[in-house]
């Protein structure tokens, strides 16, 4: 029967279309956001939910309800792409690191310690030619002093690598307890009103993509819409409290107890890498090079005989074995007539002539020595190319994963225009239908009280 | 799948980031004509590059030693060819004055006697010849090879070049081996020379034929040392012309893994060009398409 209750049918309506209506706003002007999943109202038919025993035919609905609001999103695809943008983060980041490192050490190139160790030996050779020539033994110190130098400063770039981790490690550190600070302040709120909070678990959403990509994290859902956050399997963030992280120390350490974070992955998982692995292994296998070519030069020349028929001079420093530390030893240093060339005569051993240059022709020998100091950075340089090269492809695969990772979940919780223009099409025409039904059911009311029940006036 | 607005927009920036990177990299090496600007370009490439340009380095030294014992042995071989002369007078001197039958005349054998003990002297000096600043028949001693009075100051060690891979050469003679060792029943040739000259002036007949048999195997032993000197030599320019090639060879190698081919990379670019610009008039038409456009 068309009464009073029809005009509330109609009116009930206009309310759900213009909440569509409104949703249909808030996702368009969100489409750009980043986290952002597109939301739903949930329409439901509202009708007799119980009919009367004596109803009888009259079995009639009230309209519409819109019972609730539903943000479309995949629990699944979300986990992963928050996992494989942690791994971009990662390889990205340890990329990069091995990219700097090996531009310390350019090579092919002209100017590189390949052609300064080169140089070392081509002046060796110089002095066998000509052991009574002051210049050649000037040349030779200097070309020493140089290769020293050399060293030195590729050492302390390594370093420099090795300390601007370290700082990494302190900003990341403040990051992190900062983003988990905020989880934890979303998770407070959300706690509130778990159903309502969409946009509120949208920016956690966001914060957590953050915190993994620093550390690895995950997430896992609780209890009434919030969330815990773990790293490496303990708990960062906890409903409405979140722990700690301090990076000052140049490891990641919980700040309740000075644990070491074990992140699984991200940048923390990167410059962990760096600092314990990296950086160590090739300042180990820089400094020995150093080493090398200080023992085998110097087991050479302690055995040669200078222009005076002294003996057993150190050329290099013997206790300076790193390639930050290595320099000429006081024994030669600004005293180029104390370079040994001559070879010893045996048996006995006896000082050669004066004009002798044996043994600066076995030292120059080194160059091509299977054990010496040139196959050792040979090798070094190859390794680290090899490293390098890896780490870049495996930068371009997970950039690849991470992106396909995020096209899925964005397939599912992105903003479409095209869809939202049809929804806004069909939110409008029922809103304008309902109007018109209202419109109708009023003009029928109206036509019955003014008209009926006036007999005879 | 849905597909967003915001997927579109990603995915177009990546490929276009892609392209653009492909782009630069050809650029790069256009600009530098390197293909191998950093290591990890070419691991393998890197680890033979410099393989070879250590070898061009030591290619470089043993060019240098080269020289070295081209000029040293040249040095020998002229001291050594004026020594020989000088022997060959010596020993025509000898003939004539054991062809005389004991010369009578007292000035001829006084003329012969000082001519011998000039030779001498000539010897004498040929055997401090010197090489730079150093005595090339003096072993590894420094100072003159021989002193005034026929002494040999120098010692036996050898004086020896790298001229290649695995290939040293002594280019030296000591004194005695190209001059005779001094003492005992012989001597050595300033000895024979000396005691020639005393025999001469003596009119000694015996002495002087004793001697001549002497001056013939001093001959002899010089001979021999111009022999191997001027074998050495040639093993030098023999060596000098192979490791000319194996520059040209190590050079041309180096260039094939370091440097790019013109050609190859223009092209190359020209395409990776156009492919851009063809993503960006797609990328530019499709974005920016909605329902939007096409409702009332």
């Amino acid at each position: 029967m068309t009464g009073i209750s029809s005009l509330y049918t109609a009116l009930s309506g206009m309310r759900a279309q213009s909440k569509v209506l409104d949703l249909t706003g808030h996702n368009i002007a969100n489409a750009a956001t980043p986290g952002f999943h597109r939301q739903r109202a949930e329409l439901e038919a509202v009708g007799n939910s119980t009919p009367g025993l004596f109803a009888g035919s009259g079995v009639r609905g009230y309209g519409v309800n819109v019972i609730g609001v539903t943000q479309s999103i995949d629990v699944l695809y979300e986990a992963r792409a928050v996992r494989e943008e942690a791994g971009r983060s990662q390889m990205a980041l340890a990329g990069s690191t091995l990219a700097q490192l090996q531009a310390t050490m350019p090579e092919p190139s002209d100017n590189g310690l390949g052609s300064q160790l080169d140089a070392f030996w081509g002046a060796w050779s110089d002095l066998a030619n000509q052991p009574d020539s002051a210049g050649v033994r000037t040349q030779l110190l200097a070309k020493a002093n140089s290769l020293a130098a050399s060293l030195h400063s590729t050492a302390a770039e390594i370093t420099a690598i090795r300390d601007s981790a370290i700082v990494q490690v302190a900003a990341l550190g403040t990051d992190a307890t900062g983003l988990a600070a905020q989880i934890a302040t979303l998770n407070r709120a959300i706690l509130v009103d778990p159903d309502h909070s969409l946009d509120l678990k949208d920016q956690r959403g966001v914060l957590v993509t953050e915190l993994a990509k620093l550390t690895g994290a995950v997430a896992r859902p609780a209890e009434s819409g919030q969330i815990d956050v773990y790293i490496g399997g303990r708990t960062v963030v906890s409903g409405a409290n979140s722990f700690a992280l301090d990076g000052t120390t140049g490891t990641l350490r919980w700040a309740a107890d000075g644990v070491a974070v074990a992140a699984p992955s991200g940048d923390a998982a990167a410059l962990a890498a760096t600092l314990t692995d990296l950086v160590p292994r090739y300042m180990t296998a820089l400094d020995n090079v150093a080493a090398q070519l200080v023992t085998s030069v110097n087991t050479l020349h302690t055995a040669g005989y200078d222009q005076a028929g002294a003996t057993g001079h150190q050329f290099f420093d013997p206790t300076k074995l790193t390639a930050s530390t290595i320099a000429l030893s006081t024994d030669v240093a600004g005293q180029p007539n104390k370079i040994a060339a001559g070879a010893p005569v045996l048996p006995g051993p006896v000082a050669p002539g004066p004009l002798d240059g044996e043994q600066a022709r076995a030292i120059a020998l080194l160059a091509g020595s299977a054990t010496g100091a040139d196959s050792q950075y040979h090798s070094l340089i190859t390794n680290l190319a090899v490293e390098t090269n890896v780490a870049f492809q495996r930068a371009e695969l997970q950039d690849q994963v991470a992106d396909s990772a995020k096209q899925q979940a964005d397939s599912v919780g992105g903003v479409s225009i095209d869809e939202e223009m049809a929804n806004l099409t069909a939110a409008q025409r029922g809103y304008e239908a309902s109007a018109r039904v209202l419109t109708a059911v009023d003009d029928m009311l109206a036509f019955l009280i003014e008209h009926t029940g006036v007999v005879g006036r | 799948m849905r597909v967003t607005a915001s997927m579109m927009t990603t995915n177009t920036l990546r490929d276009l980031n892609l392209s653009l990177g492909r782009l630069q990299k050809t650029q790069t090496q256009l600009s530098t004509g390197r293909q191998i600007t950093k290591a990890s370009d070419n691991p393998t490439g890197t680890a033979t590059a410099m393989g070879l340009r250590k070898s061009l380095n030591r290619a470089d030294q043993y060019s240098r030693s080269l020289e070295d014992a081209a000029g040293w042995l040249a040095t020998a071989d002229a001291t050594l060819t004026s020594g020989l002369e000088l022997l060959a007078r010596a020993k025509e001197l000898a003939v004539a004055a054991s062809n005389s039958g004991g010369i009578s005349d007292p000035n001829a054998r006084i003329a012969m006697s000082t001519e011998l003990r000039s030779i001498r002297t000539q010897m004498l000096g040929l055997a401090n010849t010197t090489q730079g600043t150093r005595s090339i028949f003096n072993g590894t001693a420094a100072g003159a090879a021989y002193s005034s009075t026929g002494v040999y100051n120098g010692n036996s060690g050898t004086v020896v070049r790298d001229v290649a891979a695995q290939d040293s050469l002594a280019i030296n003679l000591t004194g005695p081996q190209v001059f005779g060792t001094a003492g005992g029943a012989v001597g050595d040739m300033f000895e024979v020379l000396d005691r020639l000259a005393t025999a001469v002036l003596a009119g000694n007949d015996a002495a002087i034929a004793t001697e001549h048999t002497n001056l013939d195997g001093a001959t002899q032993l010089m001979a021999a040392a111009t022999v191997d000197t001027g074998s050495r030599a040639a093993k030098v320019e023999n060596i000098r012309g192979r490791a000319a090639d194996e520059v040209l060879r190590l050079r041309d190698q180096l260039s094939n893994i370091e440097d790019i081919d013109p050609a190859t990379a223009i092209l190359t670019e020209k395409m990776q060009e156009n492919s851009y610009q063809a993503a960006l008039q797609v990328a530019a038409k499709i974005l920016p398409m909605t329902l939007l456009d096409f409702l009332r």
